[in-house]
């Protein structure tokens, strides 16, 4: 699924980036890469951007800059589900 | 080169993370020894300084924050072409101790350069408070470099930093090589580049061979431009376009995509063996805020409520000492012109040169305010959450979240809207959105309208009058975003990926520099310009100087003086009256008055004769120049405001004008380039001739088809 399809709370793993140039490499360098675990927290009150938690971070980004990339939920919050990294990430 | 004979200089450069500490960290380690300026070409803010310490004098440059070394971002070029040309004896490298994961990802890369470097593992405090333990020396052996903890608040961990500084760069202490390798079939690429660089000795000394083939590996454009003009690129780039393709093939993947996921493995791997996050999971302060302030109910009401606030508070706050300012520089021009006798020099001082610079300096209490509140914002780590929760609206016309508050203080004034724009990073929103602020209808136009709006309307309709003026200079700064985005920077824009840094308490100090930073550009640059300018056009409104016209009146006055049937008030008021048409009549004869007249028929068009085109030729010194300029002309003195009602009546009744006239001005006046001042500011922080120009063009053709559109329709309905 597209990382747009998750709900706040949803668990994920990053498949795949479509995205190229400036786009690819911003979301590469900020450490979205295949295998990432994140978790959604939010959407923006007019709901775009979105709010994700990786890395024991705080990202926000464009549901047209989401729609490259694919995903695999993997659980929602509360569940227990390690997510690795850091402090919040299990 | 020392100044110091006895004093041996080591140049050290800080480079981390946005939000890790950095620019706490400089302001403790340099202290007063603070000098700011510009990076050459873009308005990135340059922070030097320097520190003693044992006999050395060590000068630190702290590069703007960045989360990677790819060439993207103005920060990144500024960051690596200056650790690659500069070549700085030692990098300290700034890591948040309480976000490693994300932190050390730029250590990866700076690690690929070879270079001496130091981390400074900030915010320790935190670490600390958050049970975070960190195995240091497994760490050290891990990333190659040495780790001092420090706390850039209570500058703890100061003097050892400063100590390893100096032994690193002596050489007295020894730095491990770093554990960081890619995949085999990246490093087996990487190696086989490096071997082809070496043969190219002159490249091979400027840059760190190997560090040099991954950039090249990584389709990394600038590395490119700076390789090839050497002899040894045609290798270079035969090899680059047989490994590239063949890996793509092999892996589904760009050897660029493959380095990447290597580095953030490293770092992981890095993390999980030296870093124990405590057990429980906690919610932090920031989770508790987020909760509440960017919440999908009440996010934008409380970001419009704060917005509401800070300009309350900076509009109002400011009244006083702008007051205070005014009756300063009013002080300044009696005494000059009691000390100084009448005369050219004394009209220059005076009309001149003071009122031109307190023109300016009035400005400043409501810039200090401003920024202060923004400056406290930014540091808070609130600024991004406000883009965040707006970006939606903005990126509809093509602009950025954080586009919207240097938007908001255009209606304030467009001088501190315009050094606001700094936030945003991508030259294409940047411009974009100060070509639009000037619509925003800034504070010392309403002056203008509420005189037209008084001589021309119904008290009844008076409010939604301004109220339409405000909203019309909305939708065209709305629609102009739209066209210069998709005309003037087709595609070009910055992706909305950012952080949301954890709140944090900023410093007093910190919002204070950076509050003083602006003020000080304001005062220095727009401060000399305008000055120069100021003079210019009081020239233009004394020059020249007819002595028919000053004599026709002297005697007129004359002849009323010895007339036996007036009393003396009738004198008085007889010679007053005069004296503002001997005024009047200078000004038709100067060259402002010419000017006027010379545009007469490229504004006739839109409703307006050489009367109101003075006006508006005045009025590019400030907006408020308008109302009092037409007083003038209407021969009622100088001292006219908005609320005269001699000056609203004379326009009233004057045959030319009707409602057509008046709707017309108002939107020329909403619409037309700003004050000079604010011209001034424009330019600096635009940086280019190129934008200053097109911004004049753009503002004047679309003042003039609008106002155009607006006098012929509402002659047709309105007349």
């Amino acid at each position: 699924m597209k990382m747009t399809e998750l709900k706040a709370g949803d668990k994920a793993e990053i498949i795949s980036i479509k995205a190229r140039g400036e786009v690819a490499t911003r979301l590469i360098d900020m450490g979205l890469v295949k295998g990432t675990r994140f978790k959604l927290i939010r959407k923006a009150p007019l709901g775009d951007p979105i709010e994700i938690m990786l890395r024991g971070f705080f990202l926000s980004l464009r549901l047209n800059e989401a729609e490259n990339i694919s995903v695999e939920k993997i659980g929602h919050v509360g569940d227990g589900k390690p997510m690795g990294g850091g402090r919040r990430g299990r | 080169m020392t100044k110091n004979k006895e004093l041996k200089e080591i140049s050290v450069v800080l480079a981390g993370n946005p939000n890790s500490g950095k620019t706490s960290l400089f302001n403790g380690l340099v202290g007063r020894h603070l000098k700011v300026g510009n990076w050459a070409g873009v308005t990135i803010e340059k922070y030097e300084g320097f520190i003693e310490y044992e006999g050395y004098k060590i000068k630190i440059v702290d590069l703007p924050g960045t989360y990677s070394l790819t060439a993207y971002s103005p920060e990144e070029v500024i960051t690596r072409n200056y650790i690659i040309e500069e070549n700085p004896d030692v990098i300290v490298n700034v890591l948040d101790g309480t976000n490693l994961e994300r932190n050390l990802y730029l250590t990866t890369q700076l690690m690929e350069l070879e270079v001496n470097s130091v981390i400074a593992l900030n915010m320790y405090d935190e670490v600390k408070e958050q049970k975070i333990e960190i195995d240091f020396k497994q760490l050290e052996k891990l990333l190659g470099s040495h780790i001092i903890p420090t706390n850039s608040i209570k500058k703890e961990g100061f003097k050892s930093l400063l100590h390893h500084i100096t032994r690193v760069y002596t050489g007295a202490l020894s730095v491990p090589k770093n554990k960081l390798s890619f995949s085999e079939e990246v490093e087996k690429n990487v190696e086989r580049l490096t071997e082809i660089i070496k043969g190219d000795q002159t490249l091979a000394n400027k840059y760190h061979p190997r560090w040099l083939a991954i950039k090249l590996l990584e389709s990394d454009q600038l590395t490119y431009t700076s390789t090839k003009e050497r002899a040894i690129w045609l290798n270079i780039e035969k090899e680059l376009l047989d490994m590239i393709p063949k890996y793509e093939d092999m892996f589904d993947s760009s050897p660029s995509m493959t380095i990447a996921e290597d580095r953030h493995s490293f770092v992981r791997g890095a993390v999980k063996e030296t870093v124990q996050y405590p057990k429980e999971i906690k919610k932090t302060l920031t989770d508790y805020i987020d909760s509440v302030l960017i919440n999908r109910l009440l996010g934008l009401p409380i970001f419009l409520a704060l917005m509401w606030l800070i300009f309350q508070f900076t509009f109002k706050l400011s009244e006083a000492p702008m007051g205070w300012i005014e009756t300063f520089f009013g002080f300044l021009g009696e005494a000059a012109a009691t000390i100084i006798a009448p005369g050219l020099l004394q009209s220059v001082i005076v009309d001149g040169i003071i009122a031109g610079v307190g023109g300016v300096l009035v400005f400043l209490p409501s810039i200090l305010l401003l920024f202060l509140f923004l400056s406290f914002l930014e540091g808070t780590g609130y600024m991004a959450r406000a883009a965040f929760v707006v970006d939606k609206v903005l990126h509809k016309v093509g602009l950025h979240g954080k586009s919207f508050i240097p938007m908001i203080t255009g209606f304030g004034c467009s001088v501190p809207a315009f050094m606001s724009c700094r936030t945003l990073k991508s030259k294409a929103d940047r411009i974009t959105t100060m070509m639009i602020i000037p619509f925003m209808s800034c504070g010392a136009k309403l002056p203008v309208y509420i005189l037209l709006i008084g001589a021309f309307f119904p008290v009844a309709y008076a409010g939604n009058i301004l109220f339409a003026v405000y909203l019309f200079g909305i939708i065209v700064a709305i629609l102009s975003a739209k066209i210069l985005k998709t005309g003037l920077f087709k595609g070009e824009s910055e992706p909305f990926v950012m952080e949301l840094p954890p709140y944090r308490m900023p410093t007093l100090k910190a919002v204070l520099i950076q509050m003083w930073i602006k003020a000080y550009m304001y005062i220095k640059k727009a401060g000399t310009i305008v000055l120069l300018a100021s003079v210019v056009i009081w020239f233009a409104g004394n020059f020249p100087a007819s002595r028919e016209i000053d004599k026709t009146y002297a005697d007129k006055a004359h002849t009323v003086q010895f007339n036996q049937i007036l009393d003396d008030e009738q004198k008085e008021s007889q010679i007053n009256e005069f004296e503002n048409i001997r005024l009047s009549k200078q000004l038709e004869y100067s060259y402002a008055g010419r000017m006027g007249k010379f545009i007469e028929p490229i504004i006739r068009p839109i409703g307006f004769d050489w009367r109101i085109g003075i006006s508006l030729v005045a009025g590019l010194a400030a907006k408020e120049v308008v109302v009092a300029t037409m007083g003038t002309i209407y021969s009622l003195g100088g001292e006219e405001d908005e609320g005269s009602s001699d000056l609203a009546a004379s326009l009233r009744n004057d045959k030319k004008y009707d409602i057509a006239t008046a709707l017309s001005l108002m939107i020329f006046v909403l619409l037309y380039i700003p004050c000079l001042a604010a011209t001034v500011v424009f330019h600096k922080e635009a940086g280019a001739w190129k934008w200053t120009s097109i911004y004049i063009a753009y503002s004047m053709t679309v003042a003039w088809v609008l106002s155009f559109a607006v006098y012929n329709i509402s002659k047709l309905f309105l007349v």
